[in-house]
């Protein structure tokens, strides 16, 4: 049989984000493919070099929508090894408490999409409802959906006060009911079974050999968290297990979600619990170093690690990040070779892929073929004049 | 001693195999060891770690920019400590061997390096570029200092001076 090349994405139905595979195939069958990533590339650590440390966490913030948190919090944990700032015991439980939160937000959101690229709709409309529970709980504590805005340098800049803390117990019920469900669905559901089981096999010692990390390693098996192997903030005092997985394949990975599902809501209640007494922050100079720091954090995706190198100014000489989504594309290529073509969707969705994170890099706006970008002045302006048209004047403000 | 008995265990051990290779040597505190290796024996170097001393996992490559030299850091773990192995080459000939063939999946940092920084990686199968796209010009190095977003994008020169 003769063999075909089918570029995919990196505008494609079945891509939420862009990026391009080469797939070569024969019959229905993938032989061989490729993948070209670069399409969201942003400049951000060139971007970094040029904004001070207060200004970059709102950056770093940016190069994720879905795990923001986790960037932030790596990238300052950096900033703060080289200041030398000794940040108070409640700020650090405050952070791992918007953690956690946040791996329950994507893994929920994860489950939908797996549920939709499998043909279960219907577990798509269920756990997208049920994420609700949970966006509520950051905008909550955060004011904000998406990006929380949290950390700041020595420490976080909102605390969490009692009915705050009975509020989210009280949304942490639903959600541990309705986990239940998906776990005897995850587990039982025949569609489920037919569309993940021996789908997309990453064995043990090719998830260690390429690199994988997050559930896409665990699911093969590879017993590695940051959250247990290094400790950070204060996960060596939390009670919780590294959940893994030896199917090897798409259906190991929705295992390894759904139960660290369980896993987070036990830390949660366990951080709540915990929240000891004292200030939430300490003043840290503006200008830090010289020195260099590197530090990993576990995303939901897997591990993301940071560099920063900081010269005794108020600027950082080097930051470096490396999303999780970059470490587990080298499996990819060899999850899709050998399956079929209506699997692919699902295989690439198992490893949660995210781009942006990626990517990072310039913002440019192509209108009319010329490049223009778009400074904070204009877009301030724009959108004072957006408003103005609909009757609200915030020009004063 | 006593406090970074693993982390002086890790340095022995890198100095009896590599000792007139490796220089600047720095336990900065736990689990984390620094140094500098001289590029014609990083490949054997991180086989050397992978293979013996459990470091089988290379988290991500750092390239940088020093001015004389222009540097890749290598951030190894065996998921409980990161030792970061620097290797540095001369900015008017910056050449670097490929670790691709300890590390597959490494590939990707490797290109990153290529495109940003223009080290020249000996070894990396042709491909496509990463992350720039084809049509960016082949001789600038947006993350090398001397680089300025001015260089490829003289729109937003316009747009700082009028400031």
């Amino acid at each position: 049989m003769s063999k075909i090349t089918i570029p995919f994405g990196p505008q494609h139905p079945a891509l939420k984000e862009p990026v391009n595979f080469s797939l070569v195939m024969e019959g229905e069958r993938v032989t061989e493919s490729a993948i070209n990533l670069g399409y969201n590339h942003r400049g951000v650590e060139k971007a970094a070099e040029e904004r001070t440390y207060l200004q970059d966490i709102y950056l770093v913030e940016r190069v994720c929508g879905i795990c923001s948190h986790s960037h932030t919090t790596c990238y300052i944990t950096c900033v703060e090894e080289i200041a030398k700032a000794e940040v108070p015991e409640r700020a650090k439980a405050i952070r791992a408490l918007v953690g956690e939160l946040e791996r329950v937000h994507s893994h929920l959101l994860w489950l939908g999409i797996a549920g939709y690229e499998m043909g279960f709709e219907t577990l798509f409309m269920y756990s997208w409802r049920d994420r609700e529970q949970v966006m509520d709980c950051l905008e909550l504590v955060s004011g904000n959906r998406v990006h929380y805005g949290i950390n700041a340098i020595g420490g976080v800049r909102r605390d969490i006060s009692p009915a705050q803390k009975d509020e989210i117990l009280k949304r942490l019920a639903i959600l541990e009911e309705r986990t239940k469900y998906y776990v005897k669905l995850g587990t039982e559901e025949a569609t489920v079974l037919a569309r993940t089981q021996n789908v997309g096999v990453l064995p043990h010692g090719k998830a260690i050999e390429l690199g994988a990390v997050g559930p896409t390693a665990r699911a093969s098996d590879v017993k590695r968290d940051v959250r247990k192997d290094a400790p950070y903030l204060i996960y060596d005092k939390l009670d919780f297990n590294l959940v893994t997985a030896n199917t090897n394949d798409v259906f190991g990975r929705l295992v390894v979600r759904v139960l660290e599902l369980v896993e987070s809501y036990k830390m949660i209640r366990q951080i709540l619990n915990y929240l000891p007494e004292g200030p939430i922050a300490v003043k840290v100079p503006a200008k830090i170093g010289p020195g260099e720091a590197v530090n990993r954090y576990e995303a939901p995706r897997g591990e993301d690690i940071h560099y920063v190198k900081g010269n005794g100014t108020d600027k950082p000489d080097r930051v470096k990040v490396r999303a999780p989504t970059m470490a587990n594309y080298a499996s990819v290529s060899y999850m899709l070779n050998g399956g079929y073509l209506a699997d692919a969707p699902m295989v690439i969705a198992a490893i949660d892929p995210c781009m942006s994170c990626t990517d990072r890099a310039m913002v440019c706006d192509k209108k009319d073929g010329k490049v223009r970008v778009y400074g904070w002045d204009d877009l301030r302006r724009m959108s004072i004049e957006h408003y103005k048209r609909k009757g609200v004047d915030f020009s004063k403000l | 001693m006593s406090d970074f008995e693993k982390e002086e265990k890790f340095k022995e051990r890198l100095e009896a195999g590599f000792g007139k290779d490796i220089s600047e040597m720095t336990i900065q505190r736990k689990d984390r060891v620094w140094f500098e290796i001289k590029p014609e024996r990083l490949c054997e170097l991180l086989k050397f770690m992978k293979d013996e001393m459990g470091f089988n996992h290379l988290a991500t490559v750092t390239g940088i920019d020093e001015g004389e030299k222009l540097g890749a850091f290598y951030h190894m773990t065996d998921t409980h400590s990161i030792i970061t192995v620097r290797a540095k080459t001369p900015r008017t000939a910056p050449t670097l061997p490929t670790v691709t063939g300890v590390f597959p999946g490494a590939e990707r940092y490797e290109r990153e390096l290529a495109d940003m920084f223009g080290i020249k990686i000996e070894g990396l199968k042709p491909g496509r570029r990463y992350p720039l796209p084809e049509d960016f010009p082949t001789d600038q190095y947006p993350l090398r200092k001397d680089w300025k977003t001015a260089d490829a994008y003289p729109e937003t020169a316009v747009k700082q001076e009028a400031k």
